[in-house]
Formats: structure tokens, sequence, C-alpha cells
């Protein structure tokens, strides 16, 4: 028969390897076996360790202590609990992407469950207002509630109104822009705890051109700003400040939004 | 481990004994092999008591094919009384090796060895049962 040469470490493990290649339970042990199998030596050490192992099971147990393992294995395999899969890196490493998924999702949800037509238009625009100086407006002192002649002679724009709720609201300035999507906003600075107007065009449905009408005022929040949201005659009207819903809700009559 | 069935009985019964009183207080350890580790410190407890062998170097022989019909031949209290008689922690690595129920990790835990020397005194004593298997059933001189 062939002799293979072993590291030591294999010599040490086919020294210890079990009487049957069924029971090796680690693949070094496995590795080790495999190559010392074709020696004279390590086939006369598993016949020897067979013979010794048969003559071991045949030594005599007193009937009480048989009573105790009959049926049963010696050694119970290592208990799965909960605690102890909890520890596992790798599930807890699924765990907590699980987790972080899930919260993304939840998160996205919530966000779209304020949604409105015209509410990403908002937001952007809330972006705006955050990040507007004063200078940047042509100064206008005056009823917010006037400045839609203005927007429709200088501009042509049509329908550009403020509510009657905000009319009567000090202005400090305004421009009219084109935000990204070319559409044309105007943009109003008032007295009144720094608030800012935005009036732009309501989102419309993109095979019918139809507008996408809502009821009511509804709300959206980004970058520390909150604006309350309305529609009339194909433009949105948005009041907008730094600061959270009840700072605004004052404002906003008590409709069914 | 004994080499005497009472004995060996007697600390079986101490140990389930303990195990059962660990349990109804609710103190088992959290530890797969704690019962086959505290047998084994009984068992080396007892025999400390026991009149001991004096250390003599035992003689070696490589196994042969002979081994198996020579072991066919031993009546298994022989074998008992033969690992018994091995000194520590031998006979721990013998008796556990044997009882082919525990894999050599299992073994080099319970036992507190090395790997390499679980590998030792599993060679030597193979290589010394063989030796004793020579003495004891002498083979018939070839013509």
């Amino acid at each position: 028969m062939k002799t293979l040469r072993l590291s030591r470490r294999q010599r040490a493990l086919a020294n210890c390897a079990p009487l049957t290649e069924e029971r090796i339970r680690d693949r070094s042990m496995r590795a080790a076996v495999f190559r010392a199998r074709g020696s004279n030596d390590f086939a006369n050490q598993q016949s020897f360790d067979r013979a010794v192992a048969a003559l071991v099971r045949a030594i005599p147990i007193p009937p009480e202590a048989v009573e105790w393992f009959s049926g049963k294995d010696l050694i119970s395999p290592s208990k799965w609990t909960w605690k102890k899969t909890a520890r596992n890196p790798a599930v807890l490493a699924i765990g907590i992407a699980l987790v972080v998924i899930a919260g993304v999702f939840v998160f996205n949800f919530v966000g779209r469950l304020n949604d409105f037509p015209g509410s990403g238009t908002a937001r952007k625009l809330l972006g705006i207002a955050g990040s507007t100086r004063s200078v940047l407006l042509d100064p206008v002192t005056g009823d917010a509630g006037t400045l839609s002649d203005l927007f429709f002679l200088k501009h042509g724009l049509e329908h550009y109104d403020v509510p009657a709720e905000f009319a009567d609201f000090r202005t400090i300035g305004c421009r009219v822009f084109d935000d990204d999507e070319a559409h044309r906003v105007a943009q109003i600075w008032v007295v009144e705890k720094r608030m800012q107007f935005f009036l732009f065009p309501a989102e419309r449905n993109t095979k019918t051109g139809a507008v996408l009408q809502f009821s009511g005022w509804r709300y959206v929040h980004q970058e520390g700003w909150v604006g309350a949201v309305t529609e009339r005659n194909g433009v949105c009207f948005m009041a907008a400040l730094r600061g959270r819903q009840k700072d605004l809700a004052p404002y906003i009559p008590k409709v069914k939004q | 481990m004994m080499g005497d069935a009472s004995k060996a009985q007697e600390i079986f019964h101490t140990t389930l004994r303990e195990a059962a009183q660990r349990a109804a207080q609710g103190e088992l350890p959290n530890e797969r092999f704690w019962v086959f580790r505290d047998a084994r410190w009984r068992c080396l407890e007892a025999s400390k008591t026991d009149l001991q062998a004096e250390p003599l170097e035992m003689e070696e022989q490589e196994m042969t094919e002979a081994a198996v019909s020579q072991i066919e031949q031993l009546e298994p209290a022989h074998l008992a009384i033969w690992i018994s008689a091995a000194p520590e922690p031998q006979r721990t690595a013998l008796a556990l090796f044997y009882l082919d129920e525990f894999d050599y990790r299992e073994i080099v835990d319970l036992a507190d060895l090395k790997l390499s020397e679980l590998s030792r005194l599993l060679a030597v004593g193979r290589r010394q049962f063989q030796a004793w298997l020579d003495a004891t059933f002498p083979k018939s001189p070839t013509i």
C-alpha cells in the first residue's frame, strides 16, 4: 500500500481518528483521514481501535445504570435556543439589515401617506425658502393680495392669487422665477413671522393635461420648514415658515384637510 | 476508568445524585459535558486513595494485523483493568476515546489536553497495549 506524507498536525489528527468515517465532524480530520487511509499503519490502527471499542461495548453495565440511558443518546445534542441564535454574528447582521430596510419602508410609507398632487414641488420650494435672502427679491411694500395684478400684468401669470386668509399680510418683497421644471413660480416675502408665500402651477395629468385637484390645505415639511398648500384654479398657493406645523396652523382656516 | 464495577457504580450514582440536586435547585451548569467532567473528577479523587502501581517503563510494540485476533481473545474485564491501570491523563484519554461517544475535540476539552498530547497518549497507549497483548498471547513460533 502507498504511504502518503502527512504533516505533523495531520499525523496527530490521524492518531485520534474516529472508528468510522461517518463520525468525522470536521474538515481537518476528514482531510487527515483521507491522506492517511492508504497506509498500512493507519489500516492497522483502525482495525485495532475497532476491536478494542467492540470489547469496550462488551463490558457489562449494571442494569440500574442502563435504565438511565435506555433509548437515549449518551450525550444530548447542544440545545437550540433563541438567545444562542440571536448571538450568531450572521443572524445579527441579517437582523440589523432587515430592521434598517423595514425602517426605510415605513419612513417612505408614512411620507407617502401625506402626499398630494404637487407635494414634490412644494418640498423643493421649501428648500428654496430656506436659502433665499431678502436681497434677491424686488422690494415691494403693500398687501400680499394686491400682488395678483402685478403677476398678471408684468409676468402674464393668470390666477396667481393670494388666498383671502393671507391677502392682508404686509409684504417685504417678491420675485418670479422658473423652477428646475420650467414652471413659473411667484415668491412673496411678508413681515408676519418672516413667512414666505409661493404660487406655482398645480400638477397635471400627464396624459389628459387635466389639473390634479385636491381639497383644503395640506402640510409639507422639509429641512425645518413647514408649508401649508392649497389649490385653486390650477394654481397652488403655499404659505411657508421656519418652524413646526403648530406655528403655521393658527393661520390656516379650520376646514377639512 | 476505575477497573472496579462497584466503585464505578458508586461514582455513577453520586454523580447523578449531585446532578439531581443541582437540577432541583436550578443550578445546573450551562456546560454540555459537565456531568462527564464531574464523573471524571470523582474517578480521579477515588483513585487517589487506591493503591498506586509503581511507575515503570512499559514496553511498546508496533500494531500488527494479528492484534485483532489477539483482542478478540480478551475478556472485557481485562481491558477495563488494563485501561484503569494506565497513568493519568492517558487513562482518561483511552477511556473516552474507546467509549466511542466523543470526538477528539470533545476529549481534548474534557481531559484538558492539547491535540498533540491526546495524539501521543493514544499512540503510545496502542503500542503498549500491543506489547501487553504480545506478552499475554505469545505468537506461536513459525517453523
